[in-house]
């Protein structure tokens, strides 16, 4: 019958009121509700009945808590009948958490400013932490994830890295290295599985079968991939991912043994793969296949590529294998100096090779929502400072009265305790509502798992109650201190001129100095990024992204099986869609520009060969139809486009970008050159413009391009013009398709307009919540300087009045107002200079074509912060100069 | 003995009163009580009755009882010598200041 609720509510009481109080009556609740029950009375349903008879038990133990604690204290000569005076600390704390809420009712302006304030700071908090508790904190769904390690490969001397290492090296690697419990190569294709219904598509995996052991996992049912299943000549086999054996093969633990056709293989299922078990935790594995790795290294070592993932032995860091690496890439160097010449090997944690380019944006975005709570924190200090001088006769009469300091003291850090509360309460349901918005700007090649299901848990909460007590503790003591400089005579005596201390005033100036530095070390940073975004706008890729459709698409494999074939289905397709008027032109390729894509192939020219022992340089690969360049407009500078020349079994030709007629043809006149094409050589053909491939920040690249229509594939990317809206001529784009191939599988479809914005998302990403927060911390310093302006002139009422009335203008005296307003703000700005001076490098790597002290951006923050913060002090100072002398004087 | 006021309050009284033909639990002296205008929360009643247990006045435990198929336990109690003791003494001082000719408690 006990129920979790009631057992958490019971925890959360004294022990003595649980006891004494809580389980007897909580019994009572229990016996009437099983009466309730057995009598089948209505009204609410007996859970609810009970749990609302529970909550207000709950409630009632919690009033009765400090006379039980009274009780407790007096222990040995207690006496039944209860002492009436509440002095014990517990009931003391009550009463001043009763107190505190009575006050803060009274005063809903102050509250109001106060609780927007913190909700606002620990809002913003709270929403960054939760994205990134799930992008950077959460455990990946395998066993110590974090020794998993991914492999990369940089080139050295272009600076190129890559997520997969060449299959030569792979094997190499796996033999040589002793930091890890196994090198595992891994990768994905998709297939069609035959024989069981209709076909269907799946996503599998190809894993070395120590992937397994890596992972630490078992199959549910049969085995998992052996090591003799990877050998050459092996028998073929597979396991079923979880999902597809429930959905497909409808559980059944027979399917084990069976022969099922994947593509054009009939494989045996050997086992059956645990519920979720997906390897990276982005990708699916309807299937899992061993990957076939040769025995030896071959003689082309970079003639394939293969992702690979490793767990660290006991007692290795990433570090060591770092190290590893290094001194077997320098060995691979020198032993194939040919082939790997620059190349060099690191280690990658598995979740920071998820996270990418994510990280920095993430954590700087925690570090710049600390400052909007910092400055949250001042401007809250600040108004508790302003409502204590209100307080002080109060405070006065209370200590005249015999109330100690520490007792006053307590009282305001109680204040601030229901006022956190209550500001981290409203902050988090803020950040209730601003974190899907927070995660529709994470990019979407961010595919850390979990990030769909970003949310307001336990840690989350967690955190936020941290923050909110921090902060209590923060101005809560800056408040509870002022207390203590306070003179209860002075205060009871000149009531009428009560003020706060020269020191409280200095600090509630030092106070709004930091939050004015705070808030220009946020808009520096914001001002930069705002400089780089658009720049980074009005960048030309090489290429036109404007009304151009991408659409993946896969035609079966077993009706297109030689070269042939594919050829003449691609010829009827491009010449069926370019008849279609709301197409302009069509083309196809297997690499699209703008998604990081840094594929290579090595460039030698024919007739100067690399000396021997040296290896070429590496250039980017993509195999192209020639409707890919007049479809994305990338200009032909000399020769020709690919076309129907270009056929399968014919000459080896190839297109090259500018960039390599420049590095490598100085003298010009690189059509019609031959090139080394791994054994054979290719005639140049035709010279293009360079593009930006990898992304809008990437420097235009020399760039080799294989013709498509040589060596067309089952599975491409369109390229398709149109006349109009890209996304309106998608249904008929389908529909002719369809009628070439109805078994045809349609892959992704974008603008590259969208691929292109999405190239930009980490720096977008980074912009709006920066920008965010700026604004934020620019509106918080804004009210901070006018609470620190309208104070003074209230302080100094009668001293303007004395003015005015000797003489003095109120332009003057506003004049006098703006210019102690003007001190704070040119200190705060000077200061948020020089930090945000020094901040801005942290951001160099998140810059394009901006300098980390970009001469404009200063000058418009600088112009931004001063007309807000003169706009701030300009209220108060109004009121300055319309102060009238006669009544200031004559009231005391 | 009986012109000094007795030690237990007049709803300490009632319940020792209630307890001393025999042990009941817990909600049933509460639901007694109430009939003679004493409404306690739940709460209230049960701190009440701790501290007569911490006084040794009377004594709880927890007993299963069985409701329908259901075993749930309820706090009973029952008086000790002690709460007899407080139970005579207030008595005897209730009767004394209603007996006429003595002394009345107002007058002292």
């Amino acid at each position: 019958m006990r129920d979790r609720f009631s057992a958490v509510l019971g925890a959360l009481m004294p022990r003595r009121v649980r006891l004494d109080l809580f389980e007897p009556a909580l019994r009572d609740i229990e016996i009437d509700d099983l009466a309730r029950r057995r009598a089948g009375r209505g009204g609410l349903p007996a859970s609810a009945s009970r749990l609302a008879h529970v909550i207000a038990l709950y409630i009632d133990c919690l009033r009765l808590t400090p006379s039980v604690a009274l009780a407790t204290r007096a222990r040995g000569h207690e006496r039944i009948v209860p002492s009436r005076t509440p002095v014990e600390p517990l009931s003391m704390l009550f009463y001043n958490l009763r107190h505190a809420l009575r006050l803060l009712y009274r005063e809903p302006g102050f509250m109001s400013a106060a609780v927007l304030t913190l909700a606002l700071g620990v809002g913003a908090n709270v929403a960054v932490f939760a994205v990134l508790e799930a992008v950077m904190l959460r455990p990946l769904p395998y066993p110590d994830a974090d020794d998993i390690i991914i492999l990369n490969h940089r080139d050295q001397r272009t600076g190129v890295t890559k997520e997969f290492i060449a299959m030569g090296d792979f094997i190499d690697l796996s033999s040589r290295q002793d930091v890890l419990e196994g090198l595992n190569g891994f990768g994905d294709f998709d297939g069609t599985i035959f024989d069981v219904g209709e076909p269907f598509r799946v996503s599998s995996l190809v894993a070395s079968p120590g992937l397994f052991e890596m992972l630490r996992v078992q199959a549910v049912h049969g085995r998992v991939l052996q090591e003799g299943d990877a050998r050459q000549g092996a028998p073929p086999v597979m396991m079923l991912g979880h999902e597809l054996w429930q959905t497909k093969f409808g559980s059944d633990p027979q399917v084990v043994g069976r022969s099922v056709r994947l593509g054009q293989q009939t494989r045996q299922v050997v086992g059956i793969a645990p519920p979720g078990l997906r390897f990276p935790p982005q990708s699916r594995a309807d299937v899992v296949v061993p990957m076939t790795v040769p025995a030896q290294a071959p003689a082309q070592r970079k003639s394939g590529w293969t992702f690979a993932a490793g767990r660290l032995k006991p007692g290795v860091t990433v570090a060591d294998v770092d190290a590893q690496l290094g001194t077997l890439s320098r060995q691979m160097e020198q032993d194939h100096p040919a082939q790997n010449q620059g190349s060099q090997y690191y280690a990658l944690p598995l979740r920071q090779s998820l996270v990418g380019d994510t990280r920095w944006p993430l954590l700087l975005m925690q570090a710049a929502v600390v400052l909007v709570l910092l400055i949250a924190c001042a401007n809250v200090a600040n108004l508790l400072l302003v409502r204590s001088l209100g307080r002080r006769q109060e405070m006065a009469v209370r200590m005249a009265l015999g109330a100690g300091r520490g007792r006053l003291a307590v009282q305001v850090l109680c204040e601030t305790l229901v006022l956190c509360a209550i500001g981290g309460t409203a902050g988090v349901a803020l950040a209730y509502w601003g974190v899907p918005a927070l995660v529709a700007l994470v990019p979407r090649n961010v595919n850390v798992p979990g990030l769909d299901a970003v949310g307001i848990n336990r840690g989350v909460l967690a955190f936020a109650f941290g923050v909110s007590v921090a902060t209590a503790l923060a101005f809560g003591l800056f408040a509870a201190m002022s207390i203590g400089r306070q003179s209860a005579a002075g205060a009871l005596t000149n009531a009428a001129r009560v003020s706060i201390s020269r020191t409280s005033r200095r600090a509630a100036s030092v106070l709004v100095v930091t939050e004015v530095a705070v808030t220009v070390v946020l808009l520096v940073s914001a001002g930069l990024i705002l400089r780089s975004f658009t720049r980074l706008l009005s960048v030309d890729p090489g290429f036109s992204t404007d009304s151009v459709l991408t659409i993946g698409i896969q035609i079966p494999a077993d009706r297109y099986r030689d070269v042939e074939a594919r050829k003449a289905f691609y010829e009827r397709a491009f010449g069926t869609l370019s008849k279609n008027p709301q197409v302009a032109d069509v083309g196809a390729a297997v690499v699209t520009p703008l998604t990081g894509n840094n594929w290579t192939v090595p460039f030698e020219r024919s007739d100067q060969p690399v000396p021997s022992g040296q290896r070429p340089p590496d250039v980017g690969w993509q195999s192209a139809s020639g409707g890919y360049f007049k479809a994305l407009g990338i200009p032909l500078r000399s020769g020709r486009f690919f076309d129907s020349r270009d056929r399968p079994g014919g000459a080896q030709v190839v297109i090259i970008s500018e960039a390599i007629e420049r590095r490598y043809f100085p003298e010009g006149g690189a059509v019609g050159r031959r090139v080394r094409l791994g054994q054979a050589d290719g005639e140049i053909v035709g010279v293009v413009g360079d593009i930006r491939r990898a992304g809008l920040t990437d420097e235009p690249r020399a760039d080799m391009y294989f013709p498509f229509e040589r060596s067309p594939s089952n599975g491409i990317t369109l390229f398709l013009r149109t006349s109009g809206d890209p996304t309106a001529a998608l249904p008929s784009v389908r529909e002719t398709l369809r009628s070439i191939e109805p078994a045809m599988a349609f892959g992704a479809v974008e603008t590259m307009a969208d691929v292109a914005s999405e190239s930009l998302a980490p720096t977008r990403l980074t912009l709006w919540l920066l920008g965010v927060f700026a604004i934020v911390a620019l509106a918080l310093a804004a009210i901070g300087v006018y609470g620190v302006m309208a104070y003074a002139v209230r302080q100094r009422t009668r001293e303007i009045g004395t003015r005015l009335a000797l003489g003095a203008t109120g332009q003057g005296i506003a004049w006098m107002v703006m210019r102690e307003g003007s001190t704070i703000i040119l200190a705060g700005l000077a200061i948020g200079l020089t930090i945000g001076l020094v901040a801005a490098r942290s951001l160099r790597a998140m810059l394009y074509d901006t300098p980390a002290a970009d001469p404009i951006t200063l000058v418009a923050t600088a112009g931004v912060l001063i007309a807000t913060m003169l706009v701030a002090c300009y209220v108060p100072a109004r009121r300055a100069a319309t102060v009238d002398p006669a009544r200031t004087l004559t009231v005391d | 003995m009986t012109d000094r006021m007795p030690t237990a309050t007049h709803l300490q009284f009632l319940v020792l009163a209630v307890l001393k033909d025999g042990e009941l639990p817990g909600r049933e002296i509460r639901r007694i009580i109430a009939r003679y205008g004493v409404r306690r929360t739940s709460a209230a009643f049960y701190q009440m009755m701790a501290r007569l247990e911490r006084g040794r006045w009377v004594e709880g435990w927890y007993e299963q009882i069985a409701v329908g198929d259901q075993a749930v336990t309820e706090r009973r109690y029952r008086l000790k010598p002690a709460g007899a003791k407080a139970y005579d003494e207030a008595r005897a001082f209730y009767e004394s200041v209603g007996v006429p000719g003595r002394k009345r408690w107002s007058d002292a």
